[in-house]
């Protein structure tokens, strides 16, 4: 195995304007089956590179291949179907939460090669701590921590090639905490080829594998 | 039984200004500031009508086509301009498909109600079709302008939701389809309204204007039920049509949402 195949996202200096305007750059790579963790300082810019990877943003330049494949050789669609971005407040949908689980598999793109499957649901909501009978809740009465957890499996249900994973231990406490990150360590070993990027606080990832870490700074350049 | 037009002669006109001194003497009063605009109003009043008044007599005598046609354009066009103005969620003016979706409403609906329904001879008449056509295009003007304003407001309100969607995959469509329902909705809501009140609290001002003019009150009531229902028609047709053209306007060649819409956003650094 060469070491581009082990390349699974790999990010050129990809630039951006953040909400206040200011221009990042960044380059990193994530590896298959590993994790790369943005850090920096709040508002430099950490969200709005997870939603520019995941193509709901246009970058100023560069560019970004899944593969070894550039991003725009890859419909838009479809992109965001392999690069899924699960926001920090993921978006609750009227209804159940099992609904909410569901409401993905209405889209033209999920449900023509995907099923919804309810049993791995309730699992995937037990390994998160959230009890089977949530699957009947008005999902408009989750907790935070609880409305994150839905999302994370609402995101894994879909089957996605890289999950961009925007703050989840925010709303936890300790023990959803390691809960969530033991959750996606088994997301990640269970099929070979996939990958993680998590906006996180340090201190926060210990135990993920084949961890890289790429910190963004604040660049004095308004635009 | 009476019937025929009471006429207003130039004198009896010239006393109508009294009303005005009437409005004119409140504002006094009460130092509102308004006699300036008010009397400005009354000179405006009385010379645009006057015109439109000679307009319409030329075009009635003349009755032709390419005139009565070109006159709708025009109409068509000015309510176009007037609906956009109106819209303050909507980052740009769209005239052009607020224009395309007005003529296609209006001439749709109102082809099938002077062609079909009414069937004056010949069937363009300019009397029946000018004021139809006029009609149509003053509701459904403001259904437009209500719909494309509550796109614009809907998804920026549901930012979260349409992106959300997007991540999973949607197509553009799939995730503004929620508020492209409520976009309609709201176009819709006033005639809707208008239909269940009509005649009970309101008296539509063409009945009004037809008893008036001396018409026997059922065929006024007749005819305004024609127009209530050709009204509904051509809003729906017209809210649909802009909203169609208008929702891909929200997003980028890239299906992503534009950053106009992002202006609201809060959540995430």
């Amino acid at each position: 195995m060469t070491m581009d195949m082990m390349k699974l996202l790999e990010i050129n200096s990809l630039s951006y304007l953040t909400g206040n305007s200011r221009r990042i750059t960044v380059s990193a790579v994530l590896e298959e089956g590993g994790v790369l963790n943005v850090r920096g300082p709040s508002g430099v810019g950490k969200t709005t590179l997870l939603r520019t990877l995941a193509r709901l943003r246009e970058p100023l330049e560069g560019t970004v291949l899944l593969k070894g494949k550039p991003w725009t050789g890859y419909p838009p669609v479809q992109w965001r179907r392999m690069v899924h971005y699960a926001a920090q407040k993921p978006v609750v949908f009227d209804g159940t939460v099992e609904e909410n689980l569901r409401k993905p598999f209405e889209l033209a793109a999920v449900k023509s090669d995907l099923e919804y499957n309810r049993e791995k649901a309730y699992r995937l909501m037990e390994q998160l701590l959230l009890p089977r009978g949530m699957a009947e809740q008005d999902a408009r009465t989750l907790s935070g921590g609880e409305s994150s957890r839905m999302g994370l499996i609402r995101a894994v249900m879909v089957d996605p090639v890289i999950l961009l994973l925007d703050e989840p231990l925010a709303a936890l406490d300790n023990r959803a905490a390691l809960a969530v990150l033991e959750f996606i360590s088994a997301w990640l070993g269970e099929v070979p080829g996939r990958g993680v990027v998590l906006v996180s606080h340090a201190g926060e990832t210990g135990g993920m594998p084949r961890l890289t870490t790429v910190e963004l700074e604040p660049v004095e350049e308004g635009i | 039984m009476d019937s025929g037009i009471v006429p207003i002669s130039g004198f009896q006109l010239a006393l109508s200004v009294f009303l005005v001194v009437i409005a004119g003497a409140v504002s006094a009063l009460l130092r509102l500031g308004l006699l300036k605009s008010l009397a400005w109003g009354t000179v405006r009043t009385f010379v645009q009508l006057t015109f439109i008044g000679y307009v319409l007599k030329y075009v009635f005598s003349e009755n032709r086509l390419w005139l009565i046609s070109l006159i709708i354009v025009l109409m068509c066009f000015i309510a176009a301009r007037a609906s956009v103005s109106r819209t303050p969620n909507v980052p740009h003016y769209p005239v052009v498909p607020a224009f395309w979706s007005l003529l296609a409403s209006t001439v749709l609906v109102g082809f099938l109600v002077v062609r079909v329904i009414i069937s004056p001879e010949p069937w363009y008449s300019a009397r029946i079709v000018i004021p139809i056509f006029g009609m149509i295009l003053g509701n459904s003007m403001n259904g437009i302008a209500l719909s494309l304003d509550r796109l614009y407001g809907e998804a920026k309100a549901r930012t979260g939701e349409v992106e959300g969607l997007l991540a999973f995959g949607a197509t553009p469509w799939e995730a503004i389809r929620g508020c492209v329902r409520e976009a309609v909705r709201a176009g819709m809501t006033p005639i809707i309204n208008s239909l269940m009140v009509v005649g009970v609290v309101s008296l539509p001002g063409m009945m009004t204007g037809q008893i008036l003019g001396g018409a026997d009150p059922h065929e006024a009531v007749r005819y305004q039920i024609v127009v209530m229902l050709m009204i509904a028609a051509a809003v729906a047709i017209g809210c649909l049509l802009l909203v169609g053209f208008s929702y891909k306007k929200l997003f980028t060649p890239e299906g992503a949402l534009k950053d106009e819409i992002f202006h609201s956003r809060r959540q995430g650094s």
